[in-house]
């Protein structure tokens, strides 16, 4: 019987055209995904920072009422908001304060007059040492805790860690927080209670003094990832490609590794995208409970206070934060399914 | 469905047993069957229901085994039971499966994991589902070899092109590096069946392999696994609703209608020489509605004058 087959397609050379070809595409891929990137971060960066700029109009606040009080003469405040170059068109003070942005300087302090990057930047080191290690801890609990009950899934394994889940999820951090205060440090003594210890005066000091802060804050995106992980992977279990994997003789280890997990990550991945912001705004009551100067205590002091460039400058480094994590997630979530990428 | 023979006459696929074809009986005793099937029952636990009531066949090396019948009668899960996936609250109730004489009922997990692929294998309907979509094509076949066959990647990734060649996909290059929402289900069908022929099985069931696809890919796909039958000696299970399908490639033909096995014989036999009431209605219900029918425009009018 006649085998049928396409037609033979003419290349003079295939080897260098299909080398060519393949380079395309790898190359192509990773442009695509920047451009989508710079094009999703260019125009949320430049309408955020203008909203942030706008808040000043929009609040009326003033450093000179600030400085002198609410019973300032008008000519006093006129001379102090021009110090300020407040007196300047609206769009040439944008402009001014945008260029100083990308320069990474956000302006001094109406309150005090100190560097406001410096200021946020101490916070910052605090906060994201906490949300990082909570982070760390609930992506390795929630993925070790999902992958054990998706493999023994309706089994009293699944039922008993679906049930610690809720009760976690449903705990805020600073009942959580108080709880482990009350029990590590203040019970058995053996982690600081409060306080904050840089990386720089030695590790393990460090270590110790963020490790409850960042318990506490962890046990939200712990659920989150174990049960989005946990429906990911029975989801993936009962696709077709699983049977086609076991049909052509893989082992059940590495149908798990290299079949299952990548197609059922996906949005334990995407939440964790979220989980980032709330995380950073969920910790400036953690940091309240366990004493920190914070991101979060900073962007709290400087509202109440009317310190309206330093609440500019928070707001502008959690848009940075914010974006950024997402951009990496999707970067990742890119490269582990490609399906994604196209909207399969 | 028409097939155009060598000799250059157009025939029905249904009537026509291809003539090079030995009749499925008098065999060389000395031949061991790759797969025995032997009076298989499946029960579903759930409803305590036998959904098939004795299955038997067995097919020796370099034959292939046709089983029709409508959706529902007990093809699919005949299969299933052979490849040891039966879904979950189904079981093998009676009777035994033998592969490379083997019997299938006292493997462990890893016992079945090192027959799969490398001795038995399997394609099924809608390709696409059955391959990963997060790995790209080629390094799926590129796998099976290497935990299969313990080569190393560059030997693996040049076998898998060598697969993908054999199974007449032009620029296999190209196609190893591609996804599978990227290819259409012809070729992904071709993939699927280079997966499963990759560790070289000696028993490959294809469960509706062609049945997703037109008629054109249809036949270049039946045309493939005959000719994968004939030069690697593979012995193949045609699972089909569709006879003209079976016909095409099977010595032998199973015809199942709830869960029973209404006819079994050779090709020839089952298609000329029909017993049973349903398989006559099969072979009359292709002569009725096939395409044949409506290039013989005389009967047509004929047919509609009575109406």
């Amino acid at each position: 019987m006649a085998v049928s087959t396409a037609d033979h397609a003419v290349v003079a050379d295939p080897g260098v055209a299909l080398a060519a070809a393949r380079a395309r595409r790898g190359a192509g891929r990773v442009l695509v995904t920047l451009a989508r990137s710079v094009a999703i971060f260019v125009p949320v960066f430049l309408v955020a920072t203008f909203l942030t700029f706008a808040l000043r109009s929009l609040s009326g606040l003033s450093p000179a009422h600030i400085q002198l009080g609410e019973s300032a003469t008008p000519d006093a405040v006129a001379r102090i908001e021009h110090q300020w170059g407040l007196d300047r068109p609206f769009l040439a003070q944008y402009w001014t304060w945008f260029t100083n942005i990308l320069h990474g300087q956000l302006g001094t302090s109406w309150t005090n007059g100190a560097n406001i990057a410096e200021l946020i930047s101490n916070g910052l080191a605090v906060s994201l040492s906490v949300v990082v290690l909570a982070l760390i801890i609930g992506v390795l609990f929630g993925f070790g805790l999902g992958t054990l009950a998706a493999v023994r899934r309706t089994t009293w394994i699944d039922r008993a860690i679906t049930g610690f889940l809720t009760v976690f999820s449903v705990m805020p951090p600073f009942v959580v927080g108080i709880v482990l205060v009350t029990v590590f440090a203040v019970g058995l003594g053996w982690l600081p209670a409060a306080g904050y210890v840089p990386a720089s005066v030695g590790t393990w000091p460090w270590f110790t003094h963020i490790l409850l802060p960042a318990l506490a804050l962890s046990l939200d995106p712990m659920a989150d990832v174990a049960r989005q992980l946990r429906s990911g992977l029975i989801a993936a279990y009962q696709e077709n490609y699983v049977t086609g994997a076991i049909v052509r003789g893989l082992s059940p280890r590495r149908i798990f590794l290299r079949h299952v997990l990548r197609n059922g990550v996906g949005p334990a991945l995407s939440v964790l995208g979220w989980r980032f912001p709330t995380l950073i705004g969920g910790s400036v009551v953690t940091e309240w409970i366990f004493g920190l100067q914070g991101f979060g205590r900073f962007a709290n002091d400087s509202a109440q206070a009317g310190d309206v460039p330093a609440v500019q400058g928070v707001l502008v480094v959690s848009i940075v934060l914010v974006v950024t994590f997402n951009l990496i997630v999707n970067i990742v979530l890119g490269r582990v399914t490609p399906a994604s990428q196209r909207g399969v | 469905m028409t097939r155009t023979l060598p000799d250059g006459t157009v025939t029905a696929a249904v009537p026509a047993a291809r003539p090079a074809d030995p009749p499925a009986l008098d065999p060389p005793a000395a031949q061991a069957a790759a797969l025995a099937v032997r009076d298989v029952r499946i029960r579903d636990d759930v409803n305590d229901r036998e959904i098939v009531h004795g299955v038997s066949f067995e097919l020796r090396p370099g034959r292939a085994v046709g089983i029709v019948g409508e959706s529902g009668s007990g093809k699919t899960l005949t299969c299933r039971a052979i490849l040891g996936i039966l879904p979950a609250h189904f079981a093998v109730s009676g009777g035994s499966i033998e592969i490379v004489g083997r019997d299938i009922a006292e493997l462990t997990t890893p016992q079945w994991t090192d027959l799969r692929g490398s001795t038995i294998s399997a394609v099924f309907q809608d390709p696409a589902s059955y391959l990963n979509p997060s790995i790209k094509v080629g390094a799926q076949i590129a796998e099976v070899i290497g935990v299969k066959t313990g080569l190393r990647r560059r030997a693996a990734r040049r076998r898998a092109l060598e697969l993908l060649t054999a199974v007449h996909l032009r620029d296999p290059e190209l196609v190893y590096d591609q996804y599978t929402f990227e290819l259409s289900g012809g070729m992904l069908q071709r993939i699927l069946i280079a997966t499963a022929i990759a560790a070289d099985p000696q028993v490959l069931i294809a469960d509706e392999a062609t049945t997703a696809l037109d008629v054109t890919v249809q036949a270049e796909i039946l045309d493939l696994l005959a000719d994968l039958r004939e030069r690697r000696g593979l012995a193949l299970v045609v699972v089909s609703h569709d006879l003209a399908v079976v016909a095409q490639v099977c010595d032998e033909v199973l015809v199942m209608r709830e869960g029973e096995v209404v006819e079994h014989g050779s090709t020839a036999d089952v298609l000329y020489h029909p017993r049973h009431e349903y398989t006559r209605l099969l072979i009359a219900e292709h002569e009725q509605y096939g395409l044949d029918r409506y290039l013989a425009g005389e009967q047509r009018k004929e047919l509609d004058s009575v109406h």
